[in-house]
């Protein structure tokens, strides 16, 4: 199926009746998967500055509220229809990462649940990798997304689109009357120029290597901020808090980072991760090591955004490199 | 490669030779051609990694908080902006002069918008200096930020920080980067006081905001790496323009960090003190 490119957003706009439509977006300062208003440009160009979790993982949300003089708790449901569209292969797999911890890891989340269940993704296969994206080293393919409920990708003058899935369809239905018949064959392949070469059993060398003295000079120059794991599509750690107003008041859940000193700190004051070495370490150990472990495939799907963003220019790449041997800026 | 490098690299190699030093900090390549990365040198032949070019534009100062009670003197490459940045955090009394080894490099201007305001290309504290001054090119619009929020209406100027601040995804990295934010522990991470809520919500985010540029106040160096450093690339750095340009406007004359002795004007206690707006 195809569809041409001035078509688009007269598709949108079918999708837009019952659902909110989400678009990879300029923004004034950072760009982002934006709720789209009818009229705005998609941009395709790079990923974005932000990634999609805060749609499925909201940096801030309300968990339940309470009235202690009615007596009333009252859980929050999310029952939102969202669609992204446009969103990119890594951050698909990003989400499909997600899944495996808020969904199927013995403890289900519901919030989490009650809003993946109603999303659907509409992948754009990337034609432009960064020079800081490395996800076909990651094993993504930059251009397809096999998690994706729909996958389009640039022909010229028009999108070809793949349905995966019976969310898929139900879009596919949706925008019948802009399709046209084509075949997605013509797709051609996309590499990325940053390459990352790591040995099958990373994560065991990681973990034998904990006390090296390399996590040492990693996080020389890590500021301790948390710029990475906010930006980052699968850092998923959260903290929960309550706010009261007398009687009644509401529990909430919020995006945390281990970089942060309060991350690990422990009643009493005493923090097992006393430095950013310990905290970095963590970090990139859960990426690279723990998940891996735990769930048989990296945490990292190398968007690149950590790399680009870091204020000290830390890139997480170098970590398979020093296990290589061929650490190529020391 | 060119002089400065060359000299660059002899003086790290140096310094580390002769034991003087534990180590150096200076910046070293990555694997992008745009992009360098704070680099500490700890062996002599650490010093080959050592880069200057057009991207060695992060501050290296503010490593030296990680340092307190260093064995050896650390060696620090010194711009312009990284020696108002020690100079701050030394009248601060957070750092001591004598931990210090100062290799003075006179800036030539970085690849970086913040670069087009600075007022001091060439290093105002230094044990050394590497090669020789050039003077500092007309700065442009000391205020470029201020100014524009200076001329939006009251509900302009509510309108425009909601906007900024509902973007900010409370990183931190402005207040890490920041050598005049050097608390021994911050507001921020003091959980406990509910100071300021972890959700992230227009107030708190307009807290963190407030506050940050309220304790940065008057001893902004002007270096400009809260606003490189933010991954949203929020223009922060209006909120201590618009303290600098009213102290400048009020007061008369005014720079922090150009030495490690002059006073602060809003942290400073005075029973003289006409109080006139009060």
């Amino acid at each position: 199926m195809k569809i041409k490119k001035d078509k688009f957003k007269d598709a949108l706009a079918s999708i837009a009746k019952e659902a909110k439509v989400f678009l990879p977006m300029k923004g004034v300062y950072a760009s982002e998967y934006r709720v789209w208003d009818g009229a705005g440009e998609p941009f395709f160009e790079r990923n974005t500055a932000l990634p999609p979790k805060e749609l499925l993982f909201p940096r801030s949300e309300r968990m339940y509220e309470y009235d202690l003089n009615a007596g009333t708790v009252t859980e929050a449901a999310p029952d939102e229809k969202i669609v992204i569209a446009g969103i990119r292969p890594c951050d698909v797999r990003s989400v499909e990462h997600l899944d495996k911890v808020f969904l199927e890891s013995e403890y289900t989340d519901v919030y989490y649940r009650a809003r993946r269940e109603n999303l659907t993704m509409i992948a754009y296969g990337c034609a432009t990798p960064a020079p800081t994206c490395f996800c076909d080293s990651m094993d993504v393919v930059p251009t397809d997304a096999p998690g994706a409920d729909v996958v389009m990708n640039d022909a010229g003058n028009s999108y070809v689109l793949t349905v995966n899935t019976p969310k898929g369809e139900h879009i596919r239905d949706l925008i019948s009357s802009f399709l046209s018949e084509g075949k997605a064959d013509d797709v051609p392949a996309v590499s990325c120029s940053l390459k990352v070469e790591k040995p099958d059993d990373l994560h065991k060398q990681l973990i034998a290597r904990f006390d090296d003295p390399m996590w040492e000079t990693l996080s020389d120059a890590c500021l301790g901020c948390g710029c990475c794991s906010y930006i980052c599509p699968t850092c998923y750690c959260f903290d929960i808090g309550r706010e009261n107003r007398g009687k009644t008041g509401t529990a909430f859940r919020c995006w945390d980072s281990c970089m942060f000193s309060d991350y690990s700190r422990m009643a009493g004051g005493h923090n097992p991760r006393p430095t950013k070495k310990e905290r970095l370490r963590n970090r990139y150990l859960h990426k690279l090591a723990y998940f891996p472990e735990r769930y048989g495939t990296s945490l990292c799907v190398g968007c690149g955004r950590c790399i680009d963003k870091c204020p000290a220019r830390l890139d997480i790449t170098n970590v398979p490199d020093i296990i290589q041997g061929s650490e190529s800026n020391g | 490669m060119n002089d400065n490098l060359a000299k660059m690299r002899e003086a790290a190699k140096r310094a580390l030779e002769s034991g003087d030093v534990g180590y150096v900090i200076g910046w070293g390549a990555t694997k992008f051609p745009d992009k360098t990365s704070p680099l500490f040198m700890r062996k002599p032949e650490d010093a080959e990694r050592l880069v200057w070019n057009e991207y060695a534009i992060p501050g290296i100062a503010k490593y030296l908080l990680d340092d307190l009670y260093p064995d050896k003197p650390i060696g620090v490459f010194v711009r312009g902006c990284d020696s108002r940045a020690i100079n701050r955090m030394m009248k601060d009394n957070r750092i001591k002069r004598e931990n210090l080894r100062l290799l003075g490099i006179p800036c030539d201007g970085k690849d970086d918008e913040r670069c087009t305001i600075c007022r001091n290309r060439n290093p105002l504290v230094y044990d050394e200096l590497l090669w020789d001054e050039a003077p500092t090119p007309e700065p442009k619009d000391r205020y470029f930020r201020a100014n524009a929020v200076e001329a939006m209406s009251a509900d302009g100027r509510y309108a425009y920080w909601s906007e900024v601040f509902d973007q900010c995804i409370r990183c931190y990295a402005c207040r890490n980067i920041c050598p005049a934010c050097n608390c021994k522990e911050c507001y921020v991470d003091m959980t406990a006081t509910g100071f300021q809520g972890k959700q992230h919500s227009r107030s708190d985010n307009l807290i963190f905001g407030v506050t940050r540029a309220f304790h940065v106040g008057d001893r902004c160096i002007e270096c400009g790496e809260c606003e490189r450093v933010c991954p949203m690339g929020l223009p922060i750095m209006g909120q201590t323009q618009k303290i600098l340009k009213d102290i400048n406007e009020l007061v008369g004359d005014y720079e922090s960090g150009v030495d490690a002795e002059s006073e602060n004007y809003l942290g400073v206690f005075d029973l003289d003190d006409k109080d006139e707006f009060m």
